[in-house]
């Protein structure tokens, strides 16, 4: 029977978790071989795996559990909702609020850049008439990029702008592909504008 | 106190001191007509506000704007303006042009300009360019060309003097018929000046006495009525023939 145990009580990086001879070093602990013992190195909290009953070392795992390892994790093909934080003339930042339905538990920046804006007549692209800050889109993870920040693409028609605030302060109703309209002033604001729906 | 009758036409505030808060239009009674807004102006439902203090102005056939004068500079496409280098990075020179944010002077605008011969601009050069676009949100664009692609007047302005001004007296400088203390001053003196309209002017002449003289003149002018003007200018050109 697998069943793992979970303690209430937190540890911190450094803290000893028990003798090497009687625990295995899980994830977020490290074995220290001069003295033989087995040290967290996360802060969270501390769980038990059982050893599986055919393996030859029956020694228990000790795991460190960090609060954000529940969190989800953006991976490369997975699609995401951000919200945009800065235009520029090549690119757009966004910070990454969900994974698929779920909601991050820490900060994950994404760059929207000029080239994975759409899929067509990449080069004539206006980022700012594509974004603006504020905006919330719906985007797809390409890569991590860099140690900034996740690459992010918009190029499908179900990608895009899904809600934004027009300049009069309402949220604006997608009139097209390319267009938003304001219900209050009736402005109409160029977006990449996400297919949401059947 | 009778309470005054919210006017359906502009007119009765065109050339008028408006405040924010005041209803200069109110679009129920006007059918089929397009209206361009300027800056200053909003539209809340169905009445045209003021939000900012100033004089309202209308240009024909639609265009109506609240001009006022401030020492701070919002930017906007099309605009000369001077600016101030203050860092420079692999693709673009960053500038400050007394905005609410630096703006991108990208090293590849300027006419003839290829990765090889980009220009070496220290931090504190003073430049005089146009802003090609200033969207909301992002940092201004700013180029050393004008629309056709031609350096034109754009570029380094190598010694003489900037000094700052408001942006009212920027676009006096400029208007024509031509400010009086600049016309009185250029008779009897040799000077040239660029005039940004982001309250910013640059003056150079052969002698730092004569770029003294002009800028601090002309400084000292915006607070002056029209006739105070002509008799400041009076004063300023008999003291320069007696010396």
């Amino acid at each position: 029977m697998q069943e793992r145990v979970n303690e209430e009580d937190m540890v911190t990086p450094g803290e000893v978790l028990g003798k090497g001879t009687e625990l295995k070093a899980g994830k977020g602990a490290y074995l220290s071989p001069h003295n033989n013992t087995v040290y967290a190195s996360l802060t969270g909290r501390r769980s038990l795996l059982p050893p599986s009953p055919e393996s030859p070392d029956q020694r228990p795992t000790v795991e460190v559990i960090g609060h954000k390892a529940h969190g989800p994790v953006p991976e490369p093909g997975c699609v995401v909702i951000a919200r945009v934080t800065k235009v520029m003339a090549r690119m757009a930042s966004a910070d990454i609020m969900c994974v698929g339905s779920k909601s991050v538990r820490e900060k994950f920046s994404g760059i929207i850049r000029q080239q994975d804006v759409r899929a067509t007549e990449i080069d004539k692209v206006d980022m700012h008439s594509s974004f603006r800050p504020g905006d919330i889109v719906k985007a797809s993870v390409i890569s991590l990029g860099d140690a900034r920040a996740y690459y992010l693409s918009t190029a499908q028609n179900e990608l895009g702008v899904v809600s934004a605030e027009s300049m009069a302060g309402s949220t604006m109703i997608p009139i097209s592909w390319t267009e938003m309209q304001c219900p209050l002033t009736g402005q109409i604001e160029p977006r990449k504008v996400a297919k949401v729906g059947a | 106190m009778e309470a005054k009758p919210s006017s359906s036409s502009p007119s009765t505030f065109i050339d008028q001191l408006v405040v924010p808060g005041d209803v200069i239009l109110d679009l129920s009674n006007l059918t089929n007509q397009t209206l361009k807004l300027g800056g200053g102006l909003r539209q809340d439902g169905d009445s045209i506000c003021v939000m900012k203090a100033g004089k309202l102005r209308f240009m024909k056939p639609n265009k109506y704007w609240v001009e006022s004068s401030q020492k701070r500079y919002v930017p906007s496409a099309g605009d000369n303006v001077l600016g101030v280098v203050v860092d420079t990075k692999p693709e673009n020179f960053l500038v400050d042009i007394k905005g609410p944010a630096l703006a991108f002077l990208p090293v590849l605008a300027f006419e003839g300009g290829t990765r090889r011969n980009i220009p070496k601009f220290e931090v504190g050069t003073l430049l005089y360019v146009r802003v090609v676009n200033a969207n909301t949100g992002m940092n201004p664009e700013l180029s050393c060309m004008d629309v056709n692609g031609k350096a034109a007047e754009y570029g380094v302005l190598k010694e003489g003097y900037m000094f700052e001004s408001s942006t009212g007296l920027s676009r006096t400088l400029l208007s024509s018929p031509p400010h009086p203390v600049l016309e009185g001053l250029g008779k009897k003196l040799s000077f040239e000046i660029a005039v940004g309209i982001n309250g910013r002017f640059w003056v150079n002449a052969s002698q730092s006495s004569t770029v003294i003289l002009v800028g601090n003149a002309i400084q000292k002018s915006e607070s002056l009525s029209l006739v105070q003007q002509k008799l400041y200018l009076e004063k300023l050109l008999k003291s320069i023939n007696s010396d």
